[in-house]
């Protein structure tokens, strides 16, 4: 009986998961200094602050994080008087209420420093880094993230030489599972705790007194002195300028989940040793045959995965011509990923 | 110790064709892979050297040296040739498919193609006795229809020995541009696609147990007679036949012609007349032996 298809059983198909890893490496002169802040997008709106890796007008620049701020409405900071005071507020609910949740009661949490929700410190004045879906990807491989932040003042970020470095040291085995958005690691400057990372979200949630109490008599935007005078003072678009200018790098790894189903393709010794292929016969007979006693050969170029109905569903090719005749059985092993 | 020989084992990346992307989109179901095929569209046969000098070594090395095209994610333009999974070594001939234009009835047209009048003008411009003509809107008008035989096309074996049973195509695919036109019996009947892919192409399936479609074909066994109205020479299998009719839309709207095809062309056998036509064809495939066949068809309209 001639065939030109081969059912799968169930022992052919396997599926798999596999965890991709790139490490990306962002360096301070992209977020301040290399573009002249032609990188940098401002909205009216005054929310927030893009990050692009190049003047973002060009179509070949792409996003690669925001930068925004705000402060709990219980924080000894706010106060109606303050610049966008409604505004950073808001900013720090939704966050908030998105990455923290809500407890029993429906009020949104604060972000809690050591993700001990019943009790201890609450971070109350915090910037985020809401990194783009481009590099985060499905998430950011815990105990990978580092970033250093510079501590002098706002024109010459570095004099003071005293880097905070800010990693999630630990948490690829040690990591809290008790927010909505997924698992979160802390961040800490040595021993203390200063942020969240949030790995599914892509987002880092920085407490703003990391960068008070290393600025010490500097000015930390362009205007107010410290990072709780730029919170109480100046709008988030300033407090974002002034975060990018002091930031030297940031660097993680992303992680990308890759599901797999493998189809085993099993060519027998006795399959697929004559081809259908125009130039295979010449007045009927097989041109790679001289008697009947000479093997059939063909050759492989491409396997196609059908559906019952026949309908070509996905293809798959070899990169050189494979021979196959009576002497040979193999196993193509075809990956599609989803 | 030498290293085990790993080569039987092939891990090679797949990529979803337009169909596969359009089934998984719909998201019914429809998206499951159940067989494989394995197809060898780049390679020319013609390469192959059985009598190299060089020995046998070098009787392929032509054809292993082929460079090999990604994949196409087109679903019609991947695995048209494919391999063929037949248990026995000692095949010398292989069938094919060939179109039968033996009698007038299914001659092609003199432009090489089957023309298809798609409107009623069209059809009653047509002349008597002219061949490769169907009749688009009233298939009845015209007794010409398209068939296709199978079997063994060699002189080396007489065709009045039967074709071994494990070489008769009993399954033929048909796929038409569905925008264009349908396909039908000789005797009108209407058959539906099995299934209509993202490209708009129908795809038609017929076994032998559709009699209106596929036959055996009979050898008169008298001597001398083996051939007449045959165009395989050698032990035949089954024939295929149909005609084909125009769609609504190419009958009633000038759209498709003035998006796919040309004016102002004549037609040899038609009065004179100049014509909007479009060019396309029909592939028909055996399920069983995978050989394939383009049929050239050329729908033509004029106005009233």
């Amino acid at each position: 009986m001639a065939e030109i298809f081969k059912p799968f059983t169930s022992d052919d198909i396997a599926s798999t998961r596999t965890l991709l890893h790139e490490s990306i490496p962002l360096t301070g002169t992209i977020v301040s200094g290399t573009y002249a802040d032609s990188n940098i997008k401002n909205y009216s709106h005054g929310m927030f602050q893009s990050v692009y890796d190049f003047p973002f007008l060009s179509s070949s620049s792409n996003h690669i994080f925001d930068i925004t701020c705000g402060y709990s409405s219980t924080s000894v900071l706010s106060s109606s008087s303050n610049l966008q005071n409604d505004k950073k507020i808001a900013i720090y609910n939704q966050m908030a209420q998105v990455l923290a949740g809500h407890d029993v009661s429906g009020n949104i949490r604060q972000f809690d420093a050591d993700g001990n929700l019943s009790d201890g410190e609450k971070h109350k004045n915090v910037f985020f880094l809401n990194f783009s879906r481009l590099l985060s990807k499905d998430e950011i491989k815990k105990g990978t993230f580092s970033m250093t932040v510079m501590t002098g003042a706002y024109d010459s970020p570095e004099d003071n030489g005293n880097m905070a470095v800010i990693a999630d040291t630990g948490a690829d085995t040690s990591f809290k599972v008790n927010s909505p958005a997924g698992e979160y690691g802390i961040l800490k400057r040595g021993e203390t705790n200063v942020g969240l990372l949030y790995y599914q979200a892509g987002v880092a949630v920085l407490t703003a007194s990391i960068m008070e109490s290393a600025v010490v008599g500097s000015k930390f935007a362009v205007l107010g002195d410290g990072v709780s005078g730029s919170l109480t003072g100046s709008t988030i678009q300033t407090c974002a300028n002034g975060f990018r200018h002091h930031l030297k790098n940031i660097s993680f790894n992303n992680t990308t989940e890759l599901n797999s189903t493998i189809y085993f393709c099993r060519v027998n010794h006795n399959e697929y040793n004559y081809s259908a292929n125009p130039t295979y016969v010449n007045n009927g007979k097989i041109v790679v045959k001289n008697n009947t006693f000479d093997n059939p050969v063909s050759y492989i170029t491409t396997v196609g995965l059908y559906s019952a109905d026949n309908e070509l569903l996905a293809v798959a090719k070899l990169s050189e011509p494979l021979k196959k005749d009576p002497t040979n059985e193999m196993i193509l092993r075809v990956r599609l990923d989803y | 110790m030498a290293f085990l020989d790993n080569s039987g084992d092939i891990i090679l990346d797949a990529v979803l064709t337009d169909t596969g992307r359009f089934r998984l989109a719909k998201g019914d179901g429809t998206f499951k892979i159940a067989k494989f095929a394995l197809g060898d569209d780049e390679i020319n046969y013609g390469l192959f050297e059985g009598s190299h000098p060089s020995g046998s070594a070098f009787y392929d090395l032509q054809i292993l040296r082929s460079p090999v095209l990604e994949a196409f994610t087109n679903n019609g333009s991947s695995m048209k040739s494919k391999l063929i999974t037949i248990t026995r070594n000692n095949l010398l001939f292989l069938p094919t498919i060939e179109l039968n234009e033996s009698l007038g009835e299914n001659k092609k047209h003199t432009s090489d193609t089957f023309v298809v009048a798609a409107n009623t003008t069209a059809e009653n411009d047509i002349e008597n006795n002219v061949d490769g003509f169907l009749a688009g809107v009233t298939p009845s008008l015209r007794s010409s229809f398209i068939r296709i035989d199978q079997g063994l096309d060699t002189d080396q074996i007489s065709p009045t020995i039967d074709l071994d049973s494990d070489l008769v195509e009993t399954q033929y695919n048909v796929q038409i541009d569905n925008r264009l036109g349908k396909i039908i019996g000789i005797n009108e009947e209407v058959i539906e696609p099995s299934f209509i892919d993202d490209d708009q192409i129908a795809t038609y399936f017929f076994t032998d147990s559709d009699n209106g479609f596929v036959n055996n074909i009979t050898t008169d066994g008298t001597t001398g007679q083996e051939q007449v109205g045959q165009v395989i020479t050698g032990p035949r299998g089954t024939k295929l036949h149909f005609k084909i009719r125009s769609t609504a839309e190419l009958q009633t709207s000038d759209y498709l012609f003035n998006t796919l095809g040309t004016s102002g062309n004549a037609i040899a056998g038609t009065g004179g007349n100049s014509y909007k036509m479009i060019d396309t064809f029909v592939r028909v495939q055996g399920i069983k032996t995978g050989a394939s066949m383009d049929i050239p068809v050329r729908f033509i309209k004029r106005s009233a």
